[in-house]
C-alpha cells in the first residue's frame, strides 16, 4: 500500500505505525513514550501528526498505516502544539538547564559532584547527554517556558538494590511499567493514582524488593530521563566507548553492551542487537559484571608456595615450576578439572592439554550438573541421536510449552522472557513442579505435583495420550508395543493418591498436547539431578515421541554447549567429576590441576595441586602453584550457547594486574612441558585446530562472528529414535524418621570461577542469598524458625549451615536450598555431595532435618 | 441443553400475568429510589406493608415500591394507583391517614398533596404536578409503576415483547435498520447514531463479539442512569438482548459503578430472574441465540466511562483510554469487536421495537430524536430527574418544570453535559434543545447532567471548580490532559485570588486549546469546555477579576470583604458572638465593626444578621476599596 507523508508518495507494509514507516524514511518526529520493544501508548502526545480528512490530531506512534493515508508532520499548528505540550512537560521536570542561555560554557564552571540528592537541573542528572529529554528540546528549539514551574516535591526512593527513583524527573511516559508487563511479565511496578498525582509506583508503596522485583534492569534501560538511575553509574563520567561481548553468567549468552570511560568499564547493558537476548539481560548481566571484573578478589599476580607459604612471582618462574612438577605425574596420578566458564577455545585446550601433555583421560568438571549433559548421555549410552540445537524463537512461537523441573526466571530468565511471550501469543503454558515459581500466573496448568513423583505423571500422561486415541497410527514409531506394554501396569487411577494431580487435569493437558503444532518440551535438573533422573529422562523422551514435541534440555554454565561437543570429541573414559572428588578424598590421586569449581578440600591435600583461577579461593591454602586467569571480560574466543548459537567473546580491558587468559596459560605449561602443538599466540590460531578436528565447529569464524552473522554448532542429522518400555515401581517414601524434611538443592549459578556473586554483590545478595535455606510458613512454625536466623541443616552424615527463609512458594515438608561451588565449606552444601552415589549427580529428596541455630563441631 | 421457557410458554404466562392483573385492586406505590431512600422512605413503605396486614386489607390493596420517579425534590413520594393521587413527603406517621382516609374513604390528605408554588393550589393528582406535566416519559414513566425487583411486573407492562418480537419475526439486519431509521443517538455523550454504530460492529467478521452496557456514571450531580438501572433494569437489558441478537455478541457486559449499589443489587436480581425465565443464556425463549450479560463493579474513576478504558477495566487494567482507532466496533474488549451504549441508549431499545422506528422519530427534532433524560439540580426549585422530549426549550425545563430558581433569584446560567460541559447564559434560554444546538453553543449533551446557578453565582469560580474536578480526575496518561489542566486550574486559582495578570484570559484560551486538541480521550477533549464557554459569555467577570480585583457575584473570598453599615447595625452582638475569628468588636445597642485583617471571610455575620437589620453586606472591587479606606 501506499501513504503520502508530506507530499512524499512511500510504498508501506501494513501494520506499521505512521511514526514507524517515517523513522524508516529519515523524517524527524519527536517521541518520548514511543519505545520499539512496546505497544503503541500515546501518552506524551509529542509525535502528532494530521491526516488528511480526519479531524484533530493524531500520535503517530498508535496510527496505523491505511492505504492512501495523507500525513503531515511539520505544519505550524502541529509545531505550535508540540512546543506547547513540550512545555507542559517540562513544567513539571526541573528544567532550568535544559532553557538555560549559558549552558554551552556550562562545563567549564560546574562542580563535577553528581552525588548530590536533589536534581535540579541537567548538570546534576545522572542522565544527562543520554536523556532523551534533552534530545528533544534540542529538536523542538525550546528557549523558554511560558507556564510556571509545578514541581512534584516526591522523596527520592534509595532503598532498593542497584538503582534510585527520583520521580521529581519522571514525564510518565509508562516505559518502565509498560516494558515491566509487557516484556519481563513481571507487572512489579504500575500507575497509582490520578490526574496530577499520577505517578509510577508498587503496591502500597512497598520497596521494589517487597514487591517482587528481579531487578533485571529494563525498566531504567527503557527510562527517557534521569529517574530510574543506576546507582554505580551516578558519579561517574560518561562512557568514551562501547564494546560488546557475551555474559558469561548463564547458558544463554546474552550480547552485552560494555560502556567504558578511558578503559575502565562504566556499566554492562543487553544489546538490542543480542540474537538470543534482544535487549534484554538479567540481574546479572545488567548489575553486576564491573563489579565481577573490579572484585577485591581478584587474583593478580602468580603465586608459588615457598615454605609453606605463597609468595608472589613472576609468570617464567610460576610457569617453569608448574610445569617441572607436573612432568612428574602421568595417567592416573593426576586429574584435571576445567571450567564450563571459558571459550571453545579455552575448553579444547584444556581437553588437549589433558590427554597430550598430561597423559590423562581424568578430566571432568561440574558438566554432569546440566540437564543438557544428562540427557545427551542418556541418548548416547541408549545408542539414539537427536538434535539439541534450538532458537529462542521456538520457544516464543509455541502453541504448548511444557516445563517441569525448573524455574526460568530464577535459572534462565530470558528463556522464560520467551515463554512469556508465547504465552502472550495464545500457546498454552503447563507447569509441572512441585513449588510455586514466578511463570505460574503464566499457566494454564500449574501441576504441583508431590516431590519425587513426576516419573509415574509422566508415565500417565503417555498412558492417557495413548488412550485417548488421538495420536494416529502409533505402530508407526518404532517400539511402540513393547513401550505399550510396560505401559500396562501403570493405573491411571492412582494418579491423584501418587502425584497429587487429578485425573481431569491429566486429561486436560494431554490434550493441550495434540495442539495442531507440536509442542515444546523444557526440562531442568527438578527432572534429571534426581533419584530417578534416567528413568525420568526416558519417560519424557517417549512422551515427545508420541506427540512429537520438541525436547529443550536447560543447561547451566555458560559454555555447557562447547563442552559438550568438544567431550563427544576426547572421550570421557577416565575418571568422573565425583569420581576424582571421592579419589582426592582417599589420596587415591597425586596431582590434580583446579581450573574449575571443586568441592573444598578439607585435609586431603594431593602432593601437587595448582590452581588457576581469577579469583582467590579456600581451595588455595592447599595450593602449591596458583595462575591468575583473565575474565571474560579480558579475553577474547567463542562461546556455545544453549540454543547451539556460537558467539563472540570480544577483549574488553586489559587483564588486571598479571593476569592472563586461560589458553594463554594452558599453552606456556605445556609449552615448557616440550610440547610444541601448543605453540598458539592468539585465539584465532586455537580456534583453527578446533575447526578442523570437531565437525560440529567447522563453520565458525571470527570475522563472520563480528560480521554479525548467525552460526550454529553443526549437529549429526540422522535420526536414530525409538520408545523405549519403562519400568515403575513404587518408591517406598525416601522421608526417613529422624531425617523428616526432604531437602531439594538448587544448582546456584549465582557465581563465575571462585567468586559468590550474591556474596560479592550486596544488592544481589538481598534478592537471593547463596546461603538461604528456604522452608514453608508452617514447617517453621512447628520448629519455631524465624525468617532470617541461623539454621543448621542436618542430614544422617554431614551438616551444613544457613539462614532460614520462609516461603510460601516452598511445599510442606520441603526445604529448597543452593548449592553453590564457592561457597564457604560450612555453608556450602556440597557437603552433600559424599551423599550422593558417585555415579548419578541427583541433587534432589536428601532426607535431611533442620534446626535453630548452629553449634560447631569443635564445641562437642 | 434448554432449560428455560420457549416462546409459547412465555406468552402463556404472560396472559396469566395479565389475567391476575385483571382484577383491579388499589395500588399503593412507594418511590424507593436512591433519593427517597435518604427520607426514609424504607421505614414508609414497611408502614405501609404493616398497615394493610394489620388492618387485613391485603385482597384490596397492593403496596408496591417502585424505582426512581423523578421528582427527588418532594421525597418520599407516593403514588395512589389507579387513580394516581399524589402524596408528597409522606413520612411513617402519614401511613395510617392515608389508608384510613384514602385507600378506605376515597378521601384525600389534604396536607401531603403538592402545593404549585406559582399559583398556591393543592394538585391531586400526579400527571397534573406542574413537574411532570411538560415531560415525556416513554423510558421512564413505567418506573413508577413497577417494582424492579419483580420481573413479573415488566412482563405485565408488555415487557420482553420487543424480544420475542425480535428473536421470531425480524432478521438481525432488520433490528438495525429500525433503530437506524429511528434516528437514535447515543445518549452517553457523543450523540453517534446507534444503529450506525451496531451495523458496522455487526460487519466486522469474528468468532466473538461483545455488547457493553456503560453505566460508568461519573458526573456530579447526574443520576439518570442509576435511577433506570435501579428503577427498570429489564428495560435496560432487553435492550441489551436485542442489541446482542442484532450485532452478533455471545456475551454482554454491564459496567456499574460500585458506588451505586441499589444499581448493583437490582441488576443482579433482574439478571437473575431473566435467566431463570430463558431470556438469557442459552437458546433464548427456545430460539437458536445465546447470550448472557455479566456485571462488573467499577472502582468509580471518572476516566472509566470513557470507552476504552472502560473495556481497559474490564479487562482487569487500570482504566487507561487508548488511541482510537481502532475504534471498540474493530478492537474492542480482549481484542474483540465490542458494541458500547450506556444505560439509556439502551433503554430505548425495546421501546423502538415495539413501537415503531416512525413513532419514535416523530418525537424530537429533525436531527435528534426521541426523549432524553435529565438530571436537573442546582439552584432550582424542583431538583429531580425529568425525560422530555429533544427540542424543548431550556425555558421551558428551567422555569416551567423545574419551578423556576431557588429563592426567586436570578437564572445566571446552566451547565449541561456534566463537568466538561459549557455554561449556557440567560440569552439563551430559549435555546431548543438537541444535540447540535448545544454543541454550537460551547457545550455538551453528555449524559443529561444539567446543573442550574443563580445570580450568586461566580463563573470564574465555577470554571475553576470544574476543572479541578477533571484534573483530577484525569488518568494522567497524556500530557495536555495532566498537565494542561493542572495550569488551567493554577491560573484560575490565581484569578479568584485576586492575582489575575492581563493576559491570563488569552493564557487560558491557548491551554484550552492545546487541551482540546492534543488530548487523547474524551475527557481531555472536553474538560476545556467549561472554561471557554464562561470566557465566551462571561468575559466580563473574569475581566473584573483581573483588572479591577473585583468578584461581581461577590464569591471568591480574596475579594471581597464583609462590611457591616453602621447605619443599619443594631447592635445586638449576634454577630459578634458568631465569629469564629473574633475578628468584630462593639458593644451591645453600638454600632459593630469587622477587623478585617483578622476576618477570614467565612460569612457567619453575613448569614446570622436578622432578616429585618440585613446590616452585613459583601463587597467588592472599588467599592470595596473605598468604604474600607474611608473607614481607616
Amino acid at each position: 500500500m501506499k501513504v503520502i507523508i508530506n507530499k512524499k508518495i512511500i510504498e508501506v507494509e501494513a501494520h506499521k505505525t505512521i511514526l514507524e514507516v517515517a523513522r524508516e524514511n529519515g523524517l524527524f518526529i519527536p517521541s518520548l513514550c514511543d519505545h520499539s520493544r512496546l505497544e503503541p501508548f500515546g501518552g506524551c502526545r509529542l509525535c502528532i501528526v494530521e491526516i488528511k480528512g480526519r479531524k484533530g490530531y493524531f500520535p503517530s506512534c498508535s496510527t496505523y498505516v491505511e492505504d492512501g493515508l495523507e500525513v503531515r508532520t511539520e505544519t505550524p499548528k502541529i509545531k505550535m502544539l508540540r512546543r506547547e505540550i513540550l512545555e507542559l512537560i517540562l513544567s513539571e521536570h526541573p528544567h532550568s538547564c535544559l532553557i538555560c542561555t549559558e549552558k554551552e560554557h556550562c562545563d567549564e564552571y560546574k562542580s563535577t559532584i553528581r552525588k548530590v540528592g536533589e536534581v535540579t537541573g541537567c548538570v546534576l542528572c545522572s542522565n544527562n547527554s543520554r536523556c532523551e529529554l534533552q534530545d528533544v528540546v534540542e529538536a523542538l528549539k525550546i528557549k523558554r517556558i511560558s507556564f510556571p514551574a509545578l514541581y512534584r516535591n516526591f522523596e527520592i526512593r534509595k532503598d532498593d538494590p542497584f538503582f534510585d527513583r527520583n520521580y521529581n524527573l519522571c514525564i510518565l511516559c509508562g516505559r518502565c511499567v509498560r516494558i515491566c508487563q509487557e516484556v519481563r511479565g513481571a507487572s512489579t511496578i504500575s500507575f497509582a493514582f490520578r490526574g496530577s498525582r499520577a505517578v509510577v509506583g508498587t503496591v502500597l508503596d512497598r520497596t521494589l524488593l517487597e514487591s517482587g522485583c528481579q531487578f533485571c534492569g529494563a525498566c531504567v534501560d527503557v527510562c527517557p530521563t534521569g529517574t530510574l538511575a543506576e546507582r554505580a553509574v551516578k558519579p561517574e563520567s560518561l562512557p568514551d566507548e562501547s564494546l560488546r561481548t557475551i555474559c558469561p553468567l548463564c547458558s544463554l549468552g546474552c550480547e552485552l553492551k560494555v560502556e567504558l570511560n578511558e578503559g575502565r568499564i562504566l556499566r554492562s547493558v543487553p544489546s538490542e542487537q543480542g540474537a538470543a537476548n534482544r535487549g534484554q539481560a538479567c540481574v546479572k548481566g545488567r548489575f553486576t559484571l564491573r563489579d565481577v571484573v573490579y572484585s577485591q578478589q581478584r587474583i593478580k599476580r602468580p603465586l608459588i608456595r615457598k615454605k609453606g607459604e605463597l609468595e608472589e612471582v613472576d609468570w617464567e618462574e610460576a610457569l617453569s615450576y608448574a610445569a617441572e612438577e607436573l612432568k612428574k605425574y602421568k595417567g592416573t596420578e593426576i586429574a584435571v578439572i576445567s571450567s564450563l566458564q571459558g571459550t571453545n577455545e579455552e575448553i579444547y585446550l584444556f581437553h588437549k592439554f589433558a590427554h597430550e601433555a598430561l597423559k590423562t583421560k581424568n578430566l571432568d568438571n561440574s558438566a554432569h550438573f546440566s540437564p543438557l549433559i544428562s540427557y545427551c548421555d542418556w541418548i548416547q549410552e541408549k545408542g539414539f541421536s537427536s538434535e539439541v540445537n534450538f532458537k529462542v524463537e521456538d520457544i516464543s512461537e509455541a502453541k504448548t510449552i511444557f516445563l517441569i523441573g525448573s524455574d526460568l526466571t530464577v535459572s534462565n530468565p530470558i528463556i522464560g522472557l520467551e515463554v512469556i511471550k508465547a504465552v502472550r501469543n495464545g500457546g498454552n503454558l503447563v507447569i509441572i513442579n512441585p513449588q510455586e515459581i514466578r511463570l505460574g500466573r503464566y499457566a494454564s496448568f500449574w501441576v504441583k505435583i508431590k516431590p519425587g513423583t513426576d516419573f509415574f505423571l509422566l508415565l500417565s500422561l503417555a498412558k492417557t495420550l495413548i488412550e485417548e486415541g488421538e495420536l494416529g497410527d502409533l505402530s508407526r514409531i518404532e517400539g511402540f508395543e513393547s513401550l505399550n506394554k510396560s505401559l500396562d501396569k501403570i493405573d491411571v487411577s492412582r494418579v491423584f493418591e501418587i502425584t497429587g494431580v487429578s485425573e481431569n487435569d491429566l486429561k486436560d493437558i494431554s490434550k493441550l498436547l495434540l495442539e495442531e503444532k507440536p509442542p515444546v518440551f523444557i526440562f531442568g535438573l527438578g527432572l534429571t539431578q534426581h533419584p530417578w533422573g534416567e528413568e525420568n529422562i526416558a519417560a519424557l523422551w517417549n512422551l515427545a515421541l508420541l506427540c512429537e514435541a520438541q525436547l529443550i534440555p536447560l543447561g547451566l554454565e555458560n559454555n555447557i554447549r562447547g563442552e559438550l561437543e568438544i567431550r563427544r570429541h576426547f572421550g570421557t573414559s577416565g575418571l568422573s567429576f565425583n569420581q576424582i572428588i571421592q579419589a582426592a578424598r582417599d589420596n587415591s590421586l597425586k596431582a590434580l590441576y583446579l581450573a574449575g569449581p571443586f568441592p573444598y578440600l578439607v585435609k586431603e591435600k594431593p602432593e601437587f595441586l595448582v590452581i588457576q583461577d581469577s579469583y582467590s579461593c579456600e581451595n588455595m591454602n592447599h595450593a602449591d602453584v596458583v595462575l591468575p586467569g583473565a575474565t571474560f571480560a579480558e579475553s577474547e574466543g567463542t562461546v556455545t550457547n544453549l540454543e547451539g548459537r556460537i558467539q563472540k567473546l570480544n577483549k574488553i580491558i586489559e587483564p588486571q594486574g598479571e593476569a592472563k587468559p586461560d589458553w594463554w596459560i594452558i599453552a606456556h605449561i605445556a609449552q615448557k612441558m616440550g610440547y610444541k602443538s601448543f605453540n598458539y599466540r592468539k585465539p584465532s590460531q586455537i580456534l583453527n585446530e578446533v575447526k578442523k578436528a570437531i565437525p560440529a565447529f567447522t563453520d565458525v569464524s571470527y570475522p563472520l562472528l563480528e560480521k554479525g552473522e548467525e552460526i550454529f554448532c553443526n549437529e549429526e542429522t540422522e535420526k536414530k529414535s525409538k520408545l523405549i518400555p519403562v519400568e515403575y515401581k513404587l518408591s517406598s517414601s525416601s522421608r526417613k524418621k529422624d531425617f523428616p524434611l526432604l531437602l531439594l538443592v538448587n544448582y546456584n549459578l549465582d557465581y563465575y570461577k571462585s567468586l559468590n556473586l550474591s556474596k560479592e554483590i550486596k544488592g544481589l545478595r538481598k534478592i537471593r542469598d547463596s546461603r538461604w535455606i528456604k522452608i514453608n510458613p508452617q514447617d517453621a512454625a512447628e520448629l519455631k524458625i524465624e525468617d532470617g536466623e541461623e539454621v543448621e541443616v542436618e542430614s544422617s552424615s554431614q551438616r551444613v549451615r544457613g539462614i532460614a527463609r520462609i516461603e510460601d512458594t516452598i511445599p510442606h515438608g520441603i526445604i529448597d536450598g543452593s548449592f553453590l561451588w564457592s561457597e564457604n565449606p560450612e555453608f556450602s552444601i556440597a557437603r552433600f555431595l559424599s551423599e550422593f552415589n558417585p555415579e548419578s549427580f541427583s541433587l534432589k529428596m536428601i532426607p535431611v532435618r533442620i534446626r535453630k541455630g548452629y553449634k560447631r563441631k569443635d564445641n562437642k | 441443553m434448554k432449560k428455560g421457557l420457549t416462546l409459547e410458554k412465555f406468552e402463556e404466562a404472560r396472559a396469566e400475568i395479565l389475567r391476575d392483573r385483571e382484577i383491579q385492586k388499589t395500588g399503593i406505590t412507594i418511590c424507593l429510589g436512591t433519593g427517597c431512600h435518604a427520607y426514609k422512605c424504607l421505614e414508609v413503605s414497611q408502614a405501609f406493608k404493616d398497615e394493610t396486614e394489620r388492618q387485613n386489607l391485603l385482597d384490596v390493596v397492593e403496596v408496591r415500591t417502585t424505582g426512581c420517579h423523578g421528582f427527588c425534590e418532594r421525597g418520599p413520594i407516593v403514588v395512589i394507583q389507579p387513580k394516581g393521587i399524589f402524596y408528597q413527603r409522606v413520612q411513617p406517621n402519614d401511613v395510617k391517614e392515608i389508608i384510613s382516609k384514602t385507600i378506605k374513604n376515597n378521601e384525600i390528605v389534604d396536607r401531603l398533596l403538592y402545593v404549585d408554588p406559582k399559583t398556591e393550589e393543592k394538585i391531586v393528582y400526579e400527571k397534573e404536578v406542574p413537574f411532570y406535566k411538560k415531560q415525556e416519559r416513554i423510558i421512564f414513566g413505567n418506573n413508577g409503576f413497577l417494582d424492579p425487583t419483580d420481573i413479573i411486573d415488566y412482563i405485565a407492562l408488555g415487557g420482553y415483547e420487543a424480544l420475542s418480537k425480535v428473536l421470531f419475526e425480524m432478521t438481525a439486519e432488520e433490528v438495525i435498520s429500525e433503530v437506524k431509521e429511528s434516528g437514535l443517538r447515543g445518549r452517553g455523550g457523543a450523540g453517534f447514531i446507534t444503529g450506525s454504530k451496531w451495523e458496522i460492529c455487526r460487519d466486522v467478521s469474528s468468532d466473538t463479539k461483545y455488547i457493553i452496557c456503560n453505566a460508568d456514571e461519573g458526573d456530579p450531580g447526574a443520576y439518570m442512569d442509576r435511577s433506570l438501572l435501579e428503577g427498570n433494569p429489564h428495560s435496560v437489558i432487553e435492550g441489551m438482548i436485542i442489541g446482542a441478537y442484532a450485532i452478533g455478541a455471545l456475551d454482554g457486559y454491564i459496567y456499574v459503578r460500585k458506588e451505586y449499589p441499589l444499581a448493583v443489587k437490582n441488576v443482579m436480581i433482574a439478571l437473575d430472574q431473566a435467566r431463570k425465565l430463558g431470556l438469557l443464556g442459552e437458546s433464548i425463549l427456545g430460539s437458536e441465540f445465546h447470550f448472557d450479560i455479566h456485571v462488573v463493579q467499577g472502582a468509580g474513576a471518572f476516566v472509566s466511562g470513557e470507552e476504552t478504558s472502560l473495556m481497559a477495566s474490564i479487562e482487569g487494567r487500570r482504566a487507561f483510554p487508548r488511541q482510537r482507532p481502532p475504534f471498540p466496533a474493530q478492537k474492542g474488549l480482549w481484542g474483540k469487536p465490542t458494541n458500547i451504549n450506556n444505560v439509556e441508549t439502551w433503554a430505548n431499545i425495546p421501546y423502538i421495537i415495539k413501537n415503531g422506528a416512525e413513532w419514535y422519530s416523530s418525537i424530537g427534532t429533525r436531527k435528534s430524536k426521541g426523549t432524553k433524560i435529565f438530571s436537573l439540580v442546582g439552584k432550582i426549585n424542583n431538583t429531580g430527574l425529568v425525560e422530555v422530549p429533544m427540542g424543548i426549550t431550556l425555558r421551558e425545563i428551567i422555569y416551567d418544570i423545574g419551578g423556576g430558581i431557588k429563592n426567586n433569584k436570578k437564572y445566571k446560567a446552566v451547565q449541561t453535559g456534566g463537568p466538561s460541559g459549557g455554561c449556557i447564559p440567560a440569552e439563551m434560554l430559549d435555546l431548543p434543545i438537541d444535540f447540535e444546538t448545544l454543541t454550537k453553543a460551547g457545550s455538551i449533551m453528555g449524559s443529561g447532567g444539567m446543573i442550574v446557578m443563580d445570580e450568586d453565582t461566580c463563573m470564574v469560580d465555577v470554571a475553576r471548580y470544574f476543572l479541578d474536578f477533571t484534573q483530577d480526575e484525569s488518568c494522567g496518561k497524556c500530557v495536555p490532559c495532566r498537565m494542561g489542566n493542572l495550569q488551567m486550574v493554577e491560573i484560575l486559582t490565581r484569578i479568584t485570588e485576586g492575582k489575575g495578570e492581563e493576559g491570563d484570559i488569552e493564557r487560558l484560551e491557548d491551554l484550552a486549546k492545546t487541551v482540546k486538541e492534543g488530548s487523547l480521550c474524551g475527557l481531555g477533549q472536553t474538560a476545556p469546555n467549561p472554561v471557554l464557554t464562561s470566557i465566551r459569555y462571561f468575559r466580563d467577570e473574569y475581566e473584573a477579576h483581573i483588572k479591577r480585583k473585583s468578584c461581581p457575584a461577590l464569591v471568591c473570598k480574596n475579594l471581597i470583604a464583609y462590611y457591616i453599615e453602621p447605619e443599619k447595625c443594631v447592635g445586638c452582638l449576634l454577630c459578634l458572638k458568631n465569629c469564629p475569628s473574633e475578628a468584630i468588636s462593639g458593644e451591645r445597642k453600638e454600632v459593630h465593626v469587622i477587623e478585617q485583617d483578622l476576618c477570614i471571610k467565612c460569612g457567619a455575620c453575613f448569614d446570622v444578621c436578622p432578616p429585618k437589620v440585613l446590616a452585613v453586606s459583601k463587597l467588592t472591587g472599588k467599592k470595596k476599596e473605598k468604604i474600607l479606606k474611608r473607614r481607616k
